[in-house]
């Protein structure tokens, strides 16, 4: 009885290392790697950085401004985002109306689709006769290119596709806290007098501190990495993560290692302070804090006044983004292809038409066929390894002392900016690394799998503690099951819905995955990749073309999801 | 012979000590209920059994064996929690099954063996339901026939019936004793409620702060109670602070508050202790007369509450103490409030504890 005990204790340690090893060998030691290259080869960064015989120290104020305009960026997305996202929050969270989940779905879509295929949509709205500006009969677009916001001094585009894609991490985070709030509170609150808006400041709020910051640190993380949309719409403007894909294709890698640590570690800076609030569970309006008399009821007569009179916009604006920033793109660049589909509705040259595009000497429709194929195998297999990895790995983090380090650990990857991201997992196994793995589809898996076993492994997580697992287990061992059995018959199938839903989003992550692949990708062009080369190559028609094929699947994979998660 | 036997059993959270130094020895067939307030330990103790819980210090024994460090698929006992932890993604079928399954017994035993059980329970006709489908009461019937399907001889019970309405409590207690009895399971049955402790079990133990208070049949712990915080805690009581200034083989006299004398049949303290009188509240009476042989005290009555089968008097004396008084509503005295009247009881009605080190207030609350 005794041995067999112990045989079954030493396997599951086995099991136990192989899948901290494998944590440790493919997510974790890129970001590391790519940190320590620094360090190893200071004497190249100091050459190409600070002391190139020929420019001086010209690439460190590029970077110092490139870094400095990504951190304004990022900041007023953020500001942006909570100013309008909050109010959304609020509606999705509390209020019941016909076609809620259809809004639900349309901020989840920014998600779902390759940013790059979502840039280009973007781009062509705004900047283009085809777009908004045809609309108002402009023979250029609504917005030149490189028009800058007043004040805020970023470019509108930019701007405008960056509050898309962070848009939903901000909504679904605070909607969620706001949900899991009691509404007895404000109920109490409303009955004691208060009006809504002060319910709201004075309740709501001050709960949901940690939900708000929770919101904006992924929001902020998103932007800050943000790379397919950015590369399409940045035009002159670069920000951090495109330098980085800049440099590495020109090969300093010196320099955009430099640039992807100094990234990281600012990122890494500004972001752990909040998360250790936030886990904290500490409010911000713990500190006693009072407005002078006077002042508090002033405000308190303005929002009585606003409760009342500013609801409509209150629930209109932030619908109003929402459609200007997601559905027109998608309407508009679905609505390009036909215009576009057999000749260039301007010029009137087949050339210049989607047809031609696919199937004339530049043959873009077996392109795309072959980065179809791709992107489904670099989907699958990485989704697959990185599924291998993160199922043991939840339950490790459920049941051991050290399971809270290794969840906190596993944030780096889904905060660092994907082409740090691409670079660090280049650096890491590419000639300057373990020199295993050549650009090319297998070093695109082994970076999808980075950002992969995180989010599988949140989407486990947030299953098992949904329902209580740890008491199933106990019943099932007090009733004669062994460990490995309880598992098995208990607590895996309790769990599925959260693994099915991580293969999902892992999946969906991974076919839209711009920036990362970019740089790690050789020969071997995934979809969103494509896009991007053909907006470089400015085969307008074909990049439509493509953004659609990607939009569609995206919706498809979206319909897929709601399906699953419904039940 | 005593089928679980545990020695010095000790287990610390932090700074909290759960269980401390706890020895306790359950006989086969037994039924024993553990009370005890909230965070006394009793779960804990019934997890370190299950092999849920390692203790710090102690051994267990199970059948003879020890059983430190064996893991709960290995000890026989079944847990069953508060909420039943039936699985919700298998059918009541399945759920009962689990274990003849799990034991790989032949298939013809185990259709055999799960069909006894729920026929036993009378649930056969809802072997296909899910968990969900199910009423708390049912629930509860498909967890114990869970427990028993394993063939376990020993049942470990976390409150079972703190997940049922109050009523329902009730009714299933008689059937929950019975099929234990049938069974010949040795069952151990948590619970903070002591009148469910009293009603069911062969052996009652009062545990508190994770120490061993009384062990004892519900009549010994009911009428003997060994410390005020049993009194109170199992049927509760009046508390009445004083000084022993006399005794003799008779009784003893007690000077209270206001110099005035309490006469008690017991004789255990000693001239000059200070000590606690503790009255049931059925014990003391109310009339418009003194009592002969007993103890009488003017006062006045400040509240009545009607419970039903009974009413409760809070009556203020002149000393300045209060006490409650519980009558049956047939032989109930009429009342007004502000009415004054004489309350009696009997000496032989007063226990007597010596006065608890840590204060009456902190000895007697329900922690």
């Amino acid at each position: 009885m005794v041995p067999r005990l112990k045989r079954s204790i030493s396997l599951s340690n086995l099991a136990k290392w192989a899948t901290l090893c494998a944590l440790i060998l493919f997510v974790l030691l890129p970001t590391f790697y790519l940190i320590s290259y620094v360090f190893t080869r200071w004497n190249e960064v100091n050459y190409e950085v600070f002391a190139n015989p020929i420019i001086g120290d010209e690439n460190w104020k590029q970077i110092q401004q490139v870094l400095l305009f990504s951190f304004r960026l990022s900041l007023f997305t953020v500001a942006f985002d909570l100013i309008f996202g909050i109010p959304l929050a609020y509606i999705l969270a509390r209020k019941k109306f016909r076609g809620k989940s259809l809004l639900e779905d349309i901020i989840t879509l920014p998600l779902v689709i390759p940013t790059s295929g979502f840039g280009f949509a973007t781009l062509i709205t705004w900047t283009t006769a085809t777009g908004i500006g045809g609309i108002f009969g402009l023979n250029s677009g609504l917005i030149p290119l490189d028009a800058v916001i007043p004040l805020l001094n970023v470019p509108f585009i930019v701007f405008i596709v960056h509050i898309a894609l962070t848009f939903p991490y901000i909504v679904r985070t605070i909607a969620t806290k706001f949900e899991s709030i009691e509404l007895t509170f404000e109920i109490a609150s409303r009955t004691l007098g208060a009006n809504p808006l002060t319910t709201f400041r004075k309740i709501l709020f001050p709960l949901s501190i940690s939900g708000i910051f929770s919101g904006s640190v992924l929001a902020f993380a998103r932007s800050l990495g943000e790379t397919g949309a950015t590369l399409i719409v940045s035009g002159v403007s670069s920000t951090a993560s495109i330098a980085i894909v800049r440099w590495t294709s020109e090969f300093k890698l010196a320099t955009a290692s430099f640039m992807g640590s100094l990234l990281v570690v600012i990122a890494w800076l500004i972001i752990l302070p909040i998360e250790v609030y936030v886990n904290r569970g500490a409010s911000l309006f713990s500190i006693p804090y009072r407005f002078p008399r006077a002042l508090s009821n002033w405000i308190i007569k303005f929002e009585k006044f606003a409760s009342r009179k500013l609801t409509h916009i209150k629930n209109f604006l932030p619908l109003f983004i929402v459609v200007i920033t997601v559905i027109v793109p998608i309407v508009i660049v679905l609505n390009s292809v036909i215009f576009y589909w057999s000749a260039d509705p301007y010029t009137g040259k087949v050339q210049g038409g989607v047809l031609y595009q696919l199937f004339g000497p530049s043959n873009y429709f077996n392109s795309v066929l072959k980065a179809t194929l791709t992107s489904i195998i670099v989907a699958l297999t990485s989704t697959f390894i990185a599924m291998c990895i993160a199922i043991p790995l939840s339950f490790i983090i459920k049941r051991w002392w050290y399971g809270g380090i290794i969840r906190s650990v596993l944030k780096v990857p889904l905060i660092i900016p994907t082409s740090s991201l691409g670079l660090s997992v280049l650096l890491l196994w590419g000639s300057n690394g373990f020199n295993l793995v050549k650009p090319g589809i297998w070093l695109i898996i082994l970076t999808h799998i980075v950002f992969s076993v995180p989010v599988i492994v949140e989407s486990i997580i947030a299953a098992y503690e949904g329902s209580d697992i740890q008491m199933y287990e106990d019943s099932a061992r007090t009733l004669g099951a062994t460990a490995y059995n309880a598992i098995e018959m208990v607590s895996l199938p309790l769990i599925k819905g959260g693994i099915l839903t991580g293969f999902i989003l892992s999946f969906t992550h991974s076919i839209g995955e711009t920036g990362a692949t970019f740089i790690v990708m050789g020969r071997d062009v995934t979809v969103p990749a494509l896009v991007v080369n053909m907006v470089e190559a400015l085969a307008i028609p074909a990049a439509l073309f493509t953004s659609t094929y990607l939009i569609i699947l995206s919706l498809i994979l979206l319909a897929i999801i709601r399906l699953t998660t419904r039940r | 012979m005593s089928i679980i036997q545990l020695v010095n059993v000790t287990k610390k959270y932090d700074e909290i000590t759960a269980l401390d130094h706890l020895n306790l020895s359950i006989e086969d067939k037994e039924y024993v209920c553990v009370l005890g307030p909230t965070g006394a330990g009793k779960t804990t103790l019934l997890r370190i059994i299950a092999g849920l819980l390692e203790p710090d210090e102690g051994k267990i024994h199970i059948a003879g064996r020890l059983v430190n460090g064996l893991p709960p698929e290995e000890r026989n006992a079944v847990y069953m929690f508060q909420q039943f932890a039936l699985f919700p993604h298998m059918n009541v079928w399945q759920n009962v099954s689990f274990s003849p399954i799990i034991k790989n017994y032949h298939e013809t035993r185990i259709k055999r063996l799960t069909l006894e059980i729920l026929e036993m329970v009378k649930l056969a006709d809802r072997q296909d339901a899910f968990p969900h489908e199910l009423s708390g009461g049912m629930q509860q019937r498909v967890a114990l026939a869970r427990g028993i399907a394993s063939g376990s001889r020993i049942l470990l019970l976390d409150e079972p019936f703190g997940a049922l309405d109050a009523r329902l409590r009730v009714d299933l207690r008689a059937q929950l004793r019975k099929l234990a009895e049938d069974q010949e399971l040795t069952t151990i049955h948590v619970t903070h409620d002591q009148e469910e402790a009293l009603m069911i079990a062969d052996r009652v133990v009062v545990i508190r702060k994770g120490k061993i208070e009384q062990i004892g049949t519900p009549h010994e712990i009911y009428t003997n109670p060994q410390s005020a915080f049993i009194m109170s805690f199992v049927g509760g009581a009046n508390f009445i602070e004083g000084n022993v200034i006399r005794m003799d083989d008779s009784g003893s006299i007690i000077e209270i508050r206001g110099s005035q004398k309490v006469h008690v049949s017991d004789i255990s303290r000693k001239v000059g202790e200070k000590v606690v009188i503790a009255i049931r509240l059925e014990d003391i009476s109310i009339g418009m007369v003194e009592a002969p042989v007993s103890n009488n005290f003017s006062g006045m009555i400040e509240s009545t509450m009607f419970i039903g089968s009974s009413i409760e008097y809070v009556i203020k004396l002149e000393n300045g103490i209060t006490v409650s008084s519980k009558k049956l509503i047939s032989n109930a005295y009429k009342s007004e409030s502000n009415e004054t009247v004489i309350v009696s009881f009997l000496p032989e009605k007063c226990y007597v504890f010596e006065y608890p080190k840590i204060g009456l207030l902190k000895e007697i609350e329900a922690i």
